[in-house]
């Protein structure tokens, strides 16, 4: 279970970037961490190791729901964060989205686990003093 | 000379139909429609589905109330982007339907020159016309950019958020604090009983672009505060009000909520408020900027108009009334006016595009 520590946003984004080369083409990847843990910030180094966006272009989903970057759309950056019901998720059309051949980055994914696809990755942000974060990667299931 | 303008890019599926650019004959937005509107029901929120259910209701009651039909229009316009794919598709695929079947030109706008083709719109009918070059602050739940509009409508980005848009921050504040959806109204509401200075927060120091922002500190700031502070009972007392109250009064609200609390609303608030106006004003300094325009859902914060009223800004600030700064389609429809008188029209291969930026590149 590879874990890293970062001290400030820059590596954040750095290891992002770090972690997207080990990523498949097409890939699940859930961003898990409370409010100001760094989820975006970890996007934007993802999506630039990906080569779809600069970091600068990377903002936070929450209110949009899907942000896409890359010519064909390489990656989707989707934040759950508003919905309430699964639902909801119907009707964003989320199971086809993952159907498709890019990197998913979901934002609060974790609060709808049954509807999350099978494998994928988590990525755990916790905060720790300051701006210190402690960022662990797991397969799901385990082994994969 | 009418166009009607069709808007799905994110929550509201709406429909307008405006004359000349400047007068608002009609404008329907479904989610704020009562439960006795047409299609029974308010319309959920989100996503394409529904807007699929509001979309040609919705276009309909714009034309009645407008006193039209299709034979009445010069052009159909609709919004291709930024938002949702799915969301956009829908508004767009109607009105190139629209435009296939009654030979109208399709006329494809941009979500946020929408915006500030709302300003836009209700100076030239109040008889006091932006000038050019103007500064556009768009400020809402998804955007927040700075740019620089000629007087052709060309766009210059000048500046943007890099992380939450500024009215996210306030959803995200609110939310935290046990306050309902969204959190800009229900902030502004308390913010005046609050003192705006007990709270220091930092501003952000932006690296690069100095007329970028960023709101997501702030946020994490207000979290520290509330973690510090044990505010688990009160939250939860708030979080009791809204199940058994859906809208509460100020006064319901302010009896939930203590003094330090409201001094924090206050303070954050006055943090969104003066960064916004901050960049804003310098941004117009340095392109000796005519007007500013704000525009977007955070324009109907009275505290962020208060402030725009009270500060020395280098030239006259336009607000839209507050039903324009949400989304709706009028916007889009007043924007679309240039582009007809340009003869500037879409093919029916126009596309929907989730990150469709405005100025050029």
């Amino acid at each position: 279970m590879p874990q890293f520590l970062t001290g400030t946003e820059e590596e954040t984004v750095a290891l992002g970037e770090r972690l997207a080369r080990d990523l498949p083409s097409r890939a699940a990847v859930l961003l898990i961490g409370n409010l100001g843990a760094g989820k975006t910030t970890l996007a934007k180094g993802i999506v630039k190791g990906l080569g779809a966006a600069e970091p600068d272009e990377v903002s936070s989903p929450t209110f949009t729901l899907i942000h896409e970057y890359g010519d064909p759309v390489r990656v989707y950056h989707i934040d759950l964060y508003r919905l309430e019901h699964p639902a909801e998720l119907d009707a964003l059309g989320l199971d086809e989205i993952f159907e498709r051949q890019a990197v998913c980055l979901v934002e609060w994914g974790e609060r709808f686990p049954d509807r999350m696809p099978s494998p994928r990755f988590e990525i755990r942000l916790e905060t720790l003093d300051g701006d210190r974060r402690r960022i662990t990667l797991t397969a799901f299931p385990a082994g994969e | 000379m009418r166009i009607l303008g069709i808007e799905s890019s994110c929550d509201e599926t709406a429909a307008a139909v405006v004359e000349d650019g400047a007068a608002v004959v009609s404008s329907v937005v479904a989610s704020q429609l009562s439960t006795h509107g047409p299609y029974g029901g308010v319309v959920p929120e989100l996503a394409s589905r529904e807007h699929l259910r509001a979309i040609v209701p919705v276009v309909r009651a714009a034309l009645e109330r407008a006193g039209t039909d299709f034979t009445g229009l010069a052009a159909v316009a609709a919004t291709a982007g930024p938002g949702l794919v799915g969301s956009l598709l829908v508004g767009l695929t109607y009105a190139k339907s629209l435009a296939f079947a009654r030979g109208l030109p399709l006329i494809a706008v941009n979500h946020i020159e929408g915006h500030i083709h709302a300003v836009l719109l209700e100076a030239k009918r109040e008889g006091l016309p932006v000038r050019f070059p103007a500064l556009a602050l768009v400020v809402s739940g998804g955007h927040t950019h700075l740019f620089e509009v000629s007087e052709r409508f060309d766009y210059r980005l000048l500046g943007k958020t890099r992380d939450d848009a500024a009215g996210e921050a306030f959803d995200k504040v609110a939310k935290l604090l046990g306050f309902s959806y969204p959190g800009g109204p229900v902030i502004d509401l308390l913010a005046p009983h609050g003192n705006p200075r007990a709270v220091r927060f930092t501003p952000a120091k932006m690296k690069g672009n100095t007329l970028d922002f960023s709101f997501s500190g702030l946020k994490t700031a207000v979290l520290r505060w509330v973690e510090a502070r044990g505010m688990r009972e009160e939250i939860d007392a708030r979080r009791r009000l809204l199940k058994t109250t859906p809208h509460p009064g100020t006064e319901q609200w302010l009896e939930a909520t203590p003094p330090a609390t409201l001094d924090l609303l206050a303070s954050f608030q006055r943090t969104v408020v003066d960064e916004l106006l901050r960049r804003a004003t310098a941004a117009a300094e340095q392109i000796e900027a005519n007007a500013m325009i704000v525009s977007g859902g955070v324009a109907c914060n009275t505290g962020l108009r208060a402030a725009a009223r009270e500060a020395r800004l280098p030239c006259p600030v336009y607000f839209p009334s507050p039903g324009l700064s949400t989304d709706n389609a009028a916007m889009i429809a007043a924007a679309a006016f240039p582009k007809y008188e340009r003869g500037e029209f879409s093919g029916l291969d126009a596309r929907a595009q989730a990150n469709l930026t405005l100025a050029l590149q």
